[in-house]
This record gives structure tokens, sequence and C-alpha cells, in this order.
């Protein structure tokens, strides 16, 4: 499949992202292969390297390379504040952009549908 | 001044019923840039309008008519309003506009409390990972928020899913949605007419942001699946429904969009929008216009006193 270019920035989220779902530390070359075999190793590399001077991710030696693992901080506990007022269908969080929002059954029988549809058309 | 009056009002009201038609039958970047400032301007012309008129009855008050140097009965006499019609106008322009000025206010506020909150979440425009079985995803505002994702969430999606879901986020922050919406919102609180269109507005912004995932990602298909999958996700989590208003609506809606080809601007929406504006402007424009000859020719003529030099006396 044919991927757009990255604008700056988001590559770092994405690894972000690839680190923090992963259940235990990643290699570059394992993050690499997730996101996409367009990207060279070095750019992995440099990716993860600046990352970790932001002390966004930690990484510890395995054999000859780094394996890496994102950090959590207390400062995601201001962003669950927001996420309650979100849950609590706040009237303070209608400044905050959610990616979904809530379904009715008929949504999400429709949804069913669409993702069949959807996946159904994705097989050659 | 009776005929540019209705004019405007119905101008104002066409605007109203057609809003939710035009957001859909334009590419949502251009249906937002588009109908967020017209329905401010909409707004602003209908309220100007209703306030003139109001000021036709102000004016005839003592001091204001001593102030203005003109004469109340010829006022009285020329003005082709009865008090209660002008009362009333004057007040519905006067809450409007309080209206407005109230939930804009509460709304920039909880803007920048947010953003404050943000200071210690990361750099600005940086991905924010909370440690949260429950999917969810949402965006502050402004074009340094930041983009918040439950590991729930990324758990569950694949590595091109987050990817759309990012992307998404992303562009709510590149093209400052927060301040649309706030718009959308000031005008929909001054004219409750214009609430249907405000809420179209948000599906556009939504939309808006979709459509940027689909360019950058490249891949329509894949942003609709990353949607459909998110929503019945989080809807599997939150069981029971709590039933609270959420932003990010109608994804059922969002999903069929990508999944048809890119939409393509339309003249006929265009032409629509272009012609009521102009309208209600040239319309409120007349309002105003006959609404200084009013005081023009009751200043003209005072009573019981000299004629003094002819000068305009304009409106507030």
């Amino acid at each position: 499949m044919e991927t757009g270019r990255r604008p700056r920035g988001t590559l770092e989220q994405e690894v972000v992202a690839a680190l923090a779902a992963s259940a235990r530390s990643m290699t570059p070359a394992e993050v690499r292969d997730q996101l996409g075999a367009d990207l060279a190793y070095t750019t992995v590399m440099t990716v993860l390297a600046r990352l970790s001077e932001k002390g966004l991710v930690t990484r510890k030696r395995v054999g000859r390379a780094y394996a890496y693992t994102a950090i959590r901080d207390e400062a995601e506990l201001t962003a669950r504040q927001m996420q309650k007022l979100l849950d609590a269908g706040d009237d303070r969080a209608a400044v905050l952009s959610r990616f979904v929002g809530t379904l009715t059954d008929e949504d999400e029988r429709l949804l069913v549908d669409l993702l069949h549809h959807a996946e159904g058309d994705d097989q050659p | 001044m009776t005929v540019p009056l209705l004019i405007t009002l119905s101008v104002m009201l066409t605007f109203a019923l057609v809003g939710p038609l035009l957001a859909r039958g334009l590419p949502p970047a251009v249906a937002t840039r588009l109908l967020v400032p017209a329905s401010l301007v909409v707004g602003v012309c209908a309220a100007w309008a209703l306030l003139i008129v109001g000021f036709t009855w102000v004016a005839q008050l003592g001091p204001v008519s001593r102030y203005g140097d003109w004469s109340p009965e010829q006022l009285r006499q020329d003005t082709p309003f009865p008090t209660i019609i002008a009362v009333g106008c004057g007040l519905v322009a006067v809450g409007s506009v309080t209206q407005a000025s109230v939930v804009g206010t509460r709304r920039i506020r909880r803007m920048l409390a947010v953003r404050h909150a943000c200071g210690p979440l990361g750099e600005p425009g940086s991905l924010v990972v909370l440690d949260d079985d429950r999917p969810d995803a949402f965006a502050t505002p402004g074009a340094g928020g930041r983009i918040v994702v439950t590991t729930g969430l990324l758990r569950a999606l694949t590595a091109a899913e987050r990817r759309a879901l990012i992307a998404h986020e992303k562009a709510h922050l590149t093209h400052r949605h927060a301040w649309w919406l706030l718009a959308t919102e000031v005008a929909a609180a001054a004219n409750p007419l214009l609430r249907p269109t405000a809420a179209a507005i948000e599906h556009a912004v939504e939309r808006w942001a979709d459509e940027d995932a689909a360019r950058e990602v490249t891949d329509r298909r894949l942003v609709a699946r990353t949607l459909a999958r998110t929503a019945l996700l989080t809807r599997a989590a939150t069981v029971p429904a709590t039933g609270l208003a959420a932003a990010g609506g109608d994804v059922p809606c969002r999903v069929r969009a990508l999944l048809a080809p890119p939409p393509r601007p339309r003249i006929l929406p265009l032409t629509v929008l272009l012609a009521l504006l102009t309208t209600c402007t040239v319309a409120a424009g007349t309002v105003q216009h006959r609404g200084d000859q009013l005081l023009d020719r009751a200043g003209a003529t005072p009573t019981g006193e000299p004629p003094i030099h002819h000068h305009r006396h304009h409106l507030p």
C-alpha cells in the first residue's frame, strides 16, 4: 500500500503510540516493521534518539541494540481529569474535540454493516 | 424602513433554513470556512437592523432626543413602527447581543483554562498517552493543543489505524478548529434560529479533520475503518451508555462519507450563499440608512425652535 509522506512531528507521535501500545519494549527494527516499510531504519533510529533525549521514552540495551519503552508521567493526571469531564458529559468539556461521539443502537447496527462492507471490499 | 427590515429578517430565516443543506452540499473545509463567517454576518445584520428599529423608539425619549437634538413629536409621527414593535425589536437585539457575549466569554474562558491546564502535558502539539483500558481519544483546543489517547485504544488499533487517528486529531490542532467552533457557538447563541446550521457546521468540522486524515494517509477506507472500529470499541466499553451529548457525533454519516469519493466544490450552494449574504448586508444597510433619514427629518424641523443647521445625525 502506498503511504503519504508524514509531516514533521507526526512520525514522533506514531512512534510514541506504537511503544505505548506495546506490552514490552521494542527495538528500532520492530518499530519500523510496524510503522511501514517505507521508513528508513536510520529515520526510526533518529526519532527514537530524539524522543529519548526529550525523556519521552527510556531505553535499555538488549544484545547489540537498544530496546525502547514509552514513559508515563504524572502529567497524565491533567489529561485524565479532562477525560473525566468528557465522561460526565460536563459542559466544560465542550472545548475538547473527541474522536468519536456516542452511538445509538441504530448507529451501532449501521456501523457494523459499514465496517463489513469496508473490510469486505478490501479483499482482493 | 419596514421593507428592508422584513427583507433582512427573511434572508436570515432563509439562511437558517438552508444553512444545513449548504453545509452538506460543500466540501467540509469550504463549508466551515464559508458558513461560520456567513452565520456571523447574517446574525449581526439581523441584530443590527432590529437594534435600529428599537432605536427609533429610544430616540423619542426625552433625554435622548435632547442629546440628539431632534424632535420626538416629529419622530413619533414619521416612524413606521408602533411602539410595541420598536420596543420588541430593541429587546430582541439587546438580548441577542447579551447572550452572544455571555456564551462567547464563557467558552473563551474554558478554552484558556484547558490551555493553562495543558502546561505540564508535554510540549505543544504532542501526543499524550493516558494509561487507561477504556478506548478514548480527544484533542484539546488551539494550535498548540495536545492529542490525548488511551492505551486501551492504542492497543486495539493497528499501526496504520493509529496513524489515521493521530492525523485526524492533528488536523483539529493545525486548523485551529476550536476557534471555528467558538464562532459557531456565538452565532447560535446570538440567534437560536441558527442552531441547526451550527450543528451542521460542527459536523463539517469533524468531516474536515476526517478528510485531512484521509489525504495524509492516502487511504479513505483506512480512516473510515478506524472511525468505525473506534466508535464500536468505545461503545462496547461504555455500556450502559451514559447518554451524554459528545462531540465527534454522527459517526455512521462520517464513515459513509469516507467510503464515498472525496467531495467536490459545487457552484449552486456557493451562489445561493453569496446571494443571501449580499441581500442581507444591503437590506440591513438600507434599514440603517432609512433610520438615519428619519432622524435627519426630525432634526431638521425641531418644534418650537428656529431651524438650526442641517446636519446628519448618525446612529450609534
